[in-house]
């Protein structure tokens, strides 16, 4: 009897260290470095490409210069539902602000499933349909809710798991808000700069002609 | 006798399995089924027990609202048994920090679903497995995590009239 004892504890201290190696190893080789893993805050969010319940392609990138909120939620998750009316809330007050909230779905359901749910909910800000690679790629969201508040310039300033209060919430919304957009001059951004120059003299050149 | 120790050792390998992990994972855990016997012809009760992790709850089979996804034991009984109607527990009323004045139907701790297996008069004595699995999802008092599935297995001998 001892010795089944000994026995299964071995084989539990076996299974613990294969599936610890096993994880670590999935993880390294699937996901490489871009991978959020421990503590993001400082770290550029990665950028994703999601659609939106009415099927319009959104990527992360496209908010840049705005502070946005980045909620991972489900139709299922009841405190995810105590959030939502808060952040129609915050997106009512702090849009003027710049401030974008962004929902992403990580149900299984139709994407017009969801929308019948955010309709009853009101909810007035982008929702998109989440997928396995934007789960992993945030670092394996399970846990529901989970936020990350994301500054102009795209790093992450903080991530919430779980339910919070409404005051937290407010308080990372302000901090991401009151962040300053600081445009790195890189090749894109000065083919960017230039390509919006000359649209801006080609309609100074217009008004000067009307 | 043998069964407690049996249920107790599993409890610790998956609870193992989730430190292993690095995660606090929901689980849900069912006791080893002894042996189940039936008659050709007859039928005999048959409960099954599942104990959640602590600390978490799942949504009983009849939650209180569409959104909630409810707790479903699916069976496969081989040829030679049938099983009559699932009953399932009533659900806890409890309510939780992220939701004090909603009332939710959720199952915590221990739980056991019953069901009753038949033979047909006809059935062809011997042993068969029966496979399926129960469906949940499960939530602490801040959270929830995505609806996960566990094998339900057991064997039924049926013997002669």
């Amino acid at each position: 009897m001892k010795r089944n004892a000994v026995v299964f504890v071995a084989l539990v201290v076996v299974v613990m260290a294969m599936l610890a190696a096993g994880r670590y190893l999935d993880r390294t080789r699937k996901h490489g470095p871009t991978r959020l893993v421990g503590n993001v805050r400082g770290v550029p969010a990665p950028d994703f490409d999601l659609l939106t319940l009415d099927g319009q392609k959104v990527k992360l990138s496209d908010y840049r210069g705005k502070a946005v909120l980045l909620n991972f939620w489900a139709t299922w998750c009841p405190p995810c539902k105590i959030e939502m009316p808060w952040f129609v809330d915050l997106q009512n007050r702090y849009g003027k602000d710049g401030l974008v909230v962004l929902g992403v779905a990580m149900d299984d359901s139709e994407a017009s499933k969801i929308a019948e749910f955010t309709h009853e909910m009101g909810v007035n800000y982008p929702v998109l349909l989440g997928t396995d690679k934007v789960s992993d790629d945030y670092g394996d969201v399970q846990y529901l809710p989970t936020t990350f508040y994301i500054d102009r310039n795209g790093m992450i300033v903080d991530k919430m798991a779980g339910l919070l209060s409404r005051q937290d919430i407010e308080n990372d919304v302000k901090k991401v808000v009151n962040s300053t957009y600081k445009i790195k001059p890189t090749s894109s951004t000065r083919a960017q700069a230039s390509h919006r120059a000359e649209v801006e003299v080609k309609h100074t050149s217009k008004d000067a002609a009307q | 006798m043998r069964r407690v120790p049996l249920f107790v050792l599993t409890a610790l390998l998956l609870a193992a399995l989730g430190v292993a992990q690095g995660d606090k994972q929901p689980t849900v855990i069912m006791a080893p089924v002894g042996n189940v016997q039936v008659r050709a012809g007859g039928s005999t009760d048959l409960e099954l027990n599942f104990r959640i992790g602590s600390d978490f709850h799942i949504n009983s089979n009849k939650p209180k609202a569409d959104y909630l996804i409810p707790t479903v034991l699916k069976l496969s009984p081989p040829e030679q048994v049938s099983l009559a109607d699932v009953k399932y527990p009533p659900g806890q009323e409890m309510s939780f920090a992220f939701s004090p004045n909603e009332k939710l139907s959720v199952y915590s701790g221990d739980f056991a679903i019953n069901t009753v297996l038949k033979a047909p008069a006809g059935a062809v004595p011997g042993t068969y497995p029966v496979k399926g699995e129960l469906r949940f999802q499960a939530c602490d008092h801040s959270a929830c995590y995505p609806p996960r599935s566990i094998p339900v297995q057991f064997q039924v001998t049926v013997v002669k009239k």
